[in-house]
């Protein structure tokens, strides 16, 4: 029986969201493939052509909500009215209302990503990808309008981005405060930090300095090095044993 | 740069401490100065330690948003109970409001409405036009057309109130001005916890609409709509705000007018309605070209009892007549318990209470009074009585309806003086 793409669409996305279900309700390690089958309504086999390992269900529902977020954005109509600011605070704000009925799901990729650090890397890389183009394209857009001046190092600031995302995760899902009102001042005095020193191009410059520095400290080094004369004058002291203590 | 990020309480107790650590450091060395200084050098020295303190100050609290703006709004409002250049300082804030970007504002009205403002609004102004206390407020229009001023409320603005209080607290208790700014921290920390919710700002707002009708005072309509906790919105009035008000060179005419108005709104609330708009800050009213005065921001209203409102001009009319016994007993009848023999309230009532109620009823014997600035100012006249009244620390309980009362009260003079207008004090129920 052929299966047109669309439906394999709608089926992809019914697993996964059968998928965050049953692992919010029993866990991570509790969950069955079975079960979540069973929930999508597809067959005990299906699901493993969509997805081989419950991993990957795991990490295929996060890229599914980037591409969730992707698409509330575009909905805000004057969105590319928007400052690079607010740009930058919707996205995290979207994301946060997005996550919300999925807190206790979030939590569990958290604890499976950061106990295997190296392997949930990796997972994430489809994630990230998706997310870093957002915060990507929101850059572009503001340097080719002029909002912002051209930025050294551009490639590196969007993966900062979702450094500093990832915290601001992690920080929300331990924030018990009524309507996550510290979260929210926390992404909105934050947000305004990364818009000023990408305002000033500040992580170009800092980059710009630290290589400097590097690059004269080693070449200095390196002269000393020439200098080096072989051995020791006189035998070293022995260890805490030196002359005025 | 954590410093720059003013998150949880602890990241705020940080600014705060910062502020309060260059204030210190600048006090510091002007004490080790002074004695060098000549007599006007040292008082050129002071006031500009005070301005370098207030900017500091103010630096702290802009930062601070919300709960900081307000009780800037507060302070400001009692312009002559803080010094000059406070004032000037934290009168900056009533519509320089770090403004709520358009991400918040869209969270906000989702959260309220389960729906977007272009889809909630026919039109929205996403640029706020004045600040409010605990927010902002926008121009729009509803699905009918209707032009609507709709008040947006910081979001988790409930939760920092607490925290912000308890760091300010901590940033004037080594001030100078301690004593009497963390009094009126107190009471501003109940009226926030109830101006947080907008709906009790409706009801107040549509009940004196009902109550108060008065030719030429008008008060916006409440547009439920398009209301709930954190968002009201009600009909948008013409007009300026005080100051912008008094840059056009108002005629003294329209300023007697105007003063009058509030004057009127102000005994005809208290003894008609046993209620009071307490909350005489400039930015709640505005001056239309018109000639009507506008009365907006209904959060802060207290309610009197009819024992209460009865006294008022009993005590009045005592200190008017300079009658002792009959100012004291009023007084007991409202609640004061004074711990004093029969001497010492005597002496009491010559040193501190007929200075102060000479100062009150001036207005009442003159009739109509003037408080344009004729080289003196009233209001700053009386704070020294007031403060000879908080020196008494025998008074062991005064009627707590008090104190907004006289904060209303006078409040309301020294908007008089800023207007310069003369007033019509009489009224029948001072006779």
């Amino acid at each position: 029986m052929k299966v047109s793409k669309q439906e394999k669409a709608l089926t992809r996305k019914r697993i996964l969201r059968a998928a965050g279900d049953v692992i919010s309700e029993k866990g991570y390690k509790t969950a069955s493939m079975r079960e979540i089958a069973r929930r999508a309504e597809v067959g005990d086999a299906t699901i493993y052509n969509y997805f081989p390992t419950k991993e990957s269900l795991l990490y295929g529902y996060c890229e599914e909500k980037q591409r969730a977020v992707a698409e509330a954005l575009k909905q805000i109509e004057d969105f590319h009215e928007y400052s690079l600011r607010e740009q930058l605070q919707q996205l995290t704000e979207t994301e946060l209302a997005l996550w919300l009925p999925d807190r206790a799901f979030l939590t569990q990729v958290f604890g499976l990503t950061f106990s295997a650090p190296v392997a949930g890397a990796v997972n994430l890389a489809g994630t990230r990808r998706l997310f870093t183009r957002m915060v990507e394209d929101m850059i572009d857009a503001a340097i080719e309008a002029g909002e912002i001046p051209e930025q050294p190092y551009r490639e590196l600031l969007a993966p900062l981005y979702w450094d500093y995302f990832t915290g601001i995760l992690a920080f929300w899902l331990h924030d018990d405060s009524e309507g996550f009102a510290n979260t929210t001042q926390l992404v909105d005095r934050s947000v305004e930090i990364i818009a000023m020193v990408l305002q000033t191009a500040m992580i170009g410059k800092a980059l710009d300095l630290l290589s400097f520095l590097f690059r004269s400290q080693i070449s200095r080094h390196l002269e000393k090095l020439g200098e080096y004369t072989g051995p020791w004058k006189k035998a070293k002291r022995r260890f805490m044993e030196g002359g005025d203590v | 740069m954590s410093d720059s990020i003013p998150t949880g309480k602890l990241a705020r107790s940080g600014i705060a401490g910062g502020a309060l650590l260059k204030a210190g450091g600048r006090q510091l060395g002007h004490a080790a100065k002074r004695p060098f200084l000549s007599e006007p050098a040292r008082r050129e020295q002071q006031l500009q330690l005070d301005d370098d303190t207030a900017r500091i100050l103010f630096q702290a609290f802009s930062r601070l948003r919300g709960t900081a703006l307000k009780i800037a709004q507060m302070l400001s409002m009692e312009s002559n109970l803080v010094p000059e250049w406070f004032r000037r300082e934290m009168s900056k804030s009533y519509h320089q409001v770090p403004p709520l970007g358009r991400p918040l504002i869209r969270k906000l009205i989702l959260q309220e409405f389960g729906k977007p403002p272009e889809a909630l609004f026919a039109r929205f102004e996403a640029e706020a036009f004045a600040a409010a206390s605990l927010g902002q407020v926008h121009a729009a229009s509803g699905q009918g057309g209707e032009a609507l001023a709709v008040k947006l409320q910081y979001p988790g603005i409930g939760v920092t109130i607490d925290n912000d209080l308890q760091l300010l607290r901590t940033l004037i208790r080594p001030t100078r001005y301690a004593k009497l700014l963390l009094s009126s921290i107190d009471e501003i920390e109940l009226r926030l916890h109830e101006e947080v919710d907008y709906h009790r700002e409706a009801d107040n707002t549509e009940w004196f609409r009902n109550q108060l009708q008065l030719p030429g005072v008008e008060i916006p309509a409440v547009h439920r709509d398009y209301s709930s906790k954190r968002v009201l919105s009600t009909e948008r009035l013409p007009g300026l705000h005080l100051e912008a008000w008094l840059d056009t060179r108002p005629a003294q005419q329209a300023r007697d007018r105007f003063g009058q108005q509030l004057y009127d709104i102000f005994v005809h609330s208290f003894y008609g309605l046993h209620a009071l708009h307490a909350d005489p800050n400039p930015g709640n009213y505005l001056f239309a070209d018109d000639g009507n005065l506008g009365l907006v921001d209904f959060g802060c209203v207290r309610r009197y009892s009819a024992d209460f409102v009865e006294l008022i001009p009993r005590l009045l009319r005592a200190y008017k007549e300079r009658d002792a016994v009959k100012v004291i007993s009023t007084y007991q009848r409202l609640g004061m318990v004074a711990e004093m023999e029969e001497d010492e309230l005597q002496r009491f009532y010559d040193e501190v209470l007929q200075p102060f109620g000479d100062w009150l009823t001036k207005p009442f014997r003159a009739g109509r009074f003037n408080f344009a600035n004729q080289g003196f100012s009233y209001t700053a006249e009386g704070w020294a009585s007031f403060r000879q009244l908080a020196k008494v620390r025998k008074i062991n309980s005064l009627a707590n309806e008090f104190i907004y009362f006289d904060r209303t009260f006078f409040g309301l003079y020294q908007l008089f003086e800023r207007m310069g207008a003369c007033i019509d004090m009489e009224h029948q129920w001072l006779v």
